[in-house]
């Protein structure tokens, strides 16, 4: 994100999930130029790990050439914990539907942002490539 | 009467530490069972036993629910086939809105047991009706499941999911705690609309004040991992006066 006028806002959100063995890693720079005085910029982060194998890492960057920008990082780390499953299992859901259920509920924020058939696809995309994770 | 439940000589273990000591109880259709006994008598670790929970390992014994091995079968088919546990502490899923959870559960159990799954309009208003008694409005339904609910909000939508689902045994693991006592008379009166003659409960307790609300047939004291005695509603008066400590060391 690269802030060249002034008072320019932007806002970041990223959603990463891990499973299995895959580790994850945000990088993102946000800069404000020199003459971009009064940027702002908000960067949220949030990652969902799946299972005892992997991992997720955050690295933002910020570069600010004037002394008026503001930036702000928020990030979270979540597990699918076996507890919040049994929860979802106990009330009839397959191990994979709950999984798919937690998963769709953290990632919800993008994909609300998405046209329709965007977010559709997207959804089940995220489905079928954790097809198999949980064990 | 037909069994419903039937636990015999059931010992259990979490984490290698022996929990249950041969613990036999039988529920039949239309009862009210409440169980009663001290801190780490192993009363929460029954209930998760029965709704399978990961971690509790049954070491000797057998659970039949309406004749069929309990044991054998993954959590999400125990409930298809009509267990419920109200959980002590209900789980926060954050982004799923209350509404959704309701939709997906019923729908799973439905499709689990070869029914046609639920049209949305029609479980909107199934939903709506239910939340009505039981003092739920619609913007409750709207936020994600349990994410900064009050305590007693928690046990309301314990007891909505309840009342949906329609289990045949209910087994709810101390419900009134957390509960103030307007709160417990709402989750009190929705937990007796669903008593009937083909349905079973479980109601696992510290207090005697939650049986005042909801009436047992059967009382039983669990200590030390085992059913140490057994009598009538009255069972719960003579324990709020005289406490656990007798059967605490009769146990040992």
């Amino acid at each position: 994100m690269i802030h060249l006028g002034k008072n320019t806002t932007s806002r970041i959100i990223s959603k990463g999930i891990a499973a299995g063995h895959s580790n994850n890693t945000y990088r993102g720079l946000v800069s404000a130029h020199r003459r971009a005085t009064g940027a702002r910029n908000f960067t949220n982060c949030d990652s969902l790990l799946i299972g005892q194998e992997c991992g997720a890492h955050t690295v933002p960057y910020i570069e600010a050439k004037n002394s008026s920008a503001l930036f702000e990082h928020e990030a979270t780390t979540s597990k699918i914990s076996e507890e919040m499953l049994f929860y979802c299992m106990q009330r009839g859901l397959s191990a994979e539907e709950a999984t798919a259920l937690v998963v769709n509920g953290f990632v919800k924020d993008v994909l609300q942002q998405l046209p329709m058939e965007f977010a559709v696809e997207a959804q089940k995309l995220i489905s079928i490539s954790l097809e198999g994770s949980v064990g | 009467m037909t069994a419903l439940l039937e636990i015999r000589n059931l010992h259990a273990e979490v984490a290698g530490r022996k929990i249950l000591n041969g613990l036999d109880l039988t529920v039949n259709k239309g009862e009210v069972h409440a169980i009663m006994g001290p801190n780490g008598a192993g009363k929460s670790t029954l209930s998760y036993l029965l709704a399978g929970k990961p971690g509790y390992e049954v070491t000797e014994g057998q659970a039949l629910f309406n004749g069929l091995d309990m044991f054998a079968m993954a959590p999400d088919e125990r409930a298809a086939k009509g267990l419920f546990l109200a959980f002590q502490y209900p789980l926060e899923i954050p982004g799923v809105a209350t509404l959704t959870f309701l939709r997906t559960a019923l729908n799973a159990q439905r499709r689990k047991r070869g029914e046609e799954e639920l049209s949305s309009p029609d479980l909107i208003m199934r939903v709506r009706e239910i939340a009505k008694d039981l003092d739920i409005d619609a913007e409750m339904l709207r936020r994600p499941v349990n994410v900064g609910f009050s305590g007693g909000e928690k046990k309301r939508n314990e007891t909505l999911q309840m009342m949906l689902l329609q289990p045949q045994l209910c087994v709810l693991d101390e419900t009134d705690s957390g509960l103030d006592i307007d709160a417990l008379k709402v989750v009190a009166n929705g937990v007796n609309a669903l008593r009937s003659s083909d349905r079973a409960m479980i109601v696992i307790t510290h207090y005697q004040r939650l049986l005042n609300h909801i009436v047992p047939d059967v009382v039983h004291v669990l200590a030390a991992g085992r059913i140490v005695r057994t009598g009538g509603k009255e069972l719960a008066l003579e324990l709020e006066a005289s406490g656990y400590a007798q059967y605490q060391s009769e146990a040992a």
